[in-house]
């Protein structure tokens, strides 16, 4: 049991160290503010060395002008937003029946004259052989843990795809998935190739060429939604910019320098979301930038991710959005417009994607109820089961 | 049995003395005291609509104040689409008899209704059928639920009455019938019969 007691202490010496700090990180806003509506730094001459520097840090691709704030446009009359979420149960090594489950929660609102809602809970239970690895050949690769979350992911844009394939043709829509497009667990983990492919090229890249498809002849955009994001790709370009040298390389110039102490950290400290809070108006977008991830580089194609932040009430979320949307004008203002003004409907957060996460959730007592049925049909045909020791000992907690 | 009897909604919670029935359709609840059936001409329930509620569809989710900025109510839901999938019109029901074989018997049946069953507005005629006798008004007197009694009896008797083309032989018969029933409670008597003056 945890003992808060004990912990409590340890909260006091964090916002200690939280508050210390403060001052620093002030300064390094300020700083970076500072450089971002700076006019003598030249865009192209930046955008060049952003593209030739060797960075040991994730530096965004540079599409406009870095101070840009855009207002929204107008909002369609009638239009309609899309969006899937997903949660689910991982195999459980300690029972005897080896499957998961996935949950996918679809939702479809229409507004306008004739406004309507689908909201749609779609559960998929998996004990095949097929679904409970990935193979090829001689060589097999488990679904469970990160990779079942990365396989989450592929139905989620599976399921938004197929949505998107039935709404009217000359409807305004927007499709919206929760949290990144960058499938940033294939890329953090060493995944053998047949892995990669399985879920990236033939699974989520294909659902995106399946909405592009349907994209060229409707007005319909693809784009995801990361509130209180983390990302530092922009303050990242800020790094470059007062890097001494003319075209940058960490390990090169700077490898024997301790962090903090290198030039470029005069801007460290601080995230993308605080300097776009500072730059923006409510409701306005900030510059287009491209992800320079490894993942979307190589893989990513005409999907190559492109990204900015948007101002909201009470915070700044990143809008992320493929290749074909970022280049069409109009794409890329319905994106904007229909995701601030599902932020207007939904108290700060997409509506659509609130409903959604609420028919994908799967809380605690799920995860029992559902163990229970399994054993329980098991028992119905008298299959044998066998729990681990591990597992009963936590059920029957004995003193 | 008239076939076109309204279909309201199912029963989700049943016990031997009445049924919680999910409305279809938000807000298409049936009358406070409106006689409701499940089952068909030869066996089934009769219950009293006793109460309703219209709340979230999950327990945790609160409906919150949206209309601020709306011209009217009926833009609330157009902005909010999904509310109406969200939200849902429950009502609950007193059982008053049952049908066995096609008889109607005014008395608590040997078993509650079944989840899912499907619950109809009782018609003009099942009314009739169902009001020739005042057994069901004992069961109303002597239940114990949040609607007051005398409401709950007073707006069955109207509703039932409604059903003729001259109510007043039928509400002086139920008169009777509680004058008896309530005996010295002249108070209660006279609380129900002013709410049911035609």
């Amino acid at each position: 049991m945890l003992d808060l007691s004990r912990v409590a202490g340890q909260i006091g010496e964090m916002i200690g160290q939280l508050k210390a700090g403060g001052q620093e990180r002030q300064e390094h806003l300020v700083r970076a503010l500072t450089l971002l509506v700076d006019r003598a730094i030249d865009f192209e001459t930046l955008k060049r060395k952003a593209s030739q520097s060797k960075t040991t840090f994730l530096v965004a691709g540079l599409v406009e002008p870095l101070g840009s704030h855009v207002p929204p446009g107008a909002i369609p009359s009638d239009f309609s937003i899309i969006a899937t979420d997903g949660s689910q149960i991982d195999v459980d090594r300690h029972q005897s029946a080896r499957c998961y489950l996935i949950n996918i929660g679809r939702v479809r609102l229409d507004y306008g004259s004739d406004s309507g809602a689908e909201l749609q809970s779609l559960p998929q239970l998996c004990a095949d052989s097929k679904d409970l690895v990935i193979s090829s050949g001689t060589k097999e690769q488990v679904v469970e843990g990160a990779l079942l979350n990365i396989k989450r992911s592929v139905d989620e844009c599976r399921h938004l795809a197929d949505m998107a394939a039935e709404l009217p043709k000359d409807r305004p829509a927007l499709a919206v998935i929760d949290g990144s497009l960058i499938l940033w667990g294939l890329s953090s983990k060493e995944y053998p190739d047949f892995v990669v492919e399985q879920l990236l090229d033939k699974g989520f890249i294909k659902c995106l060429d399946d909405m592009l498809k349907l994209a060229q002849e409707r007005p319909l955009a693809l784009s995801s939604f990361i509130s209180f994001p983390r990302s530092t790709d922009v303050v990242n370009v800020l790094r470059l910019a007062i890097c001494p040298h003319e075209t940058a390389d960490c390990d090169k110039f700077c490898g024997e320098i301790n962090i903090g102490k290198r030039a470029c950290d005069a801007v460290s400290g601080i995230q993308d979301r605080d300097l776009f809070d500072s730059l923006l108006g409510v409701g306005e977008r900030s510059a287009l930038f491209t992800s320079q991830s490894k993942i979307v580089r190589e893989s990513y194609g005409r999907h190559r991710v492109n990204f900015f932040y948007i101002k909201l009430e009470d915070e700044i979320a990143r809008v992320e959005i493929p290749e074909w949307v970022a280049r069409d004008a109009d794409k890329l203002s319905l994106t904007h417009a229909l995701l601030l003004d599902q932020c207007q409907r939904g108290q700060g957060y997409p509506a659509a994607l609130s409903e959604a996460h609420e028919e994908a959730v799967v809380t605690g007592a799920d995860r029992r109820n559902f163990l229970q049925l399994v054993e329980i049909s098991m028992a119905d045909e008298h299959m044998p089961q066998t729990t681990s020791a591990k597992a009963r000992s936590k059920n029957a907690r004995w003193l | 049995m008239n076939e076109t009897s309204q279909r309201l909604g199912e029963v989700i919670e049943a016990s031997t003395t009445g049924f919680t029935a999910q409305c279809y359709e938000l807000y298409d609840l049936p009358p406070l005291g409106s006689l409701v059936r499940t089952g068909d001409s030869t066996n089934g329930l009769f219950a009293v609509v006793c109460h309703a509620v219209t709340e979230g569809l999950e327990p945790g989710r609160k409906p919150i104040a949206r209309g601020k900025d709306e011209p009217d109510e009926e833009s609330i839901f157009q902005s909010n689409p999904q509310l109406s999938k969200l939200l849902r019109s429950e009502f609950s029901t007193l059982v008053v008899g049952h049908r066995k074989g096609g008889r109607i018997l005014q008395y608590l049946p040997p078993q509650p209704a079944r989840i899912h069953s499907f619950v109809h507005a009782c018609t003009a005629e099942e009314s009739k059928d169902f009001g020739r006798t005042f057994g069901f008004l004992n069961i109303l007197l002597n239940a114990k639920i949040e609607t007051p009694a005398d409401e709950l009896i007073a707006a069955t008797l109207r509703i039932m009455g409604a059903s003729y083309a001259d109510p007043r032989p039928f509400l002086i018969g139920a008169g009777k019938e509680l004058a008896s029933l309530l005996g010295e409670d002249y108070g209660k008597l006279k609380a129900i019969l002013e709410r049911i003056k035609p």
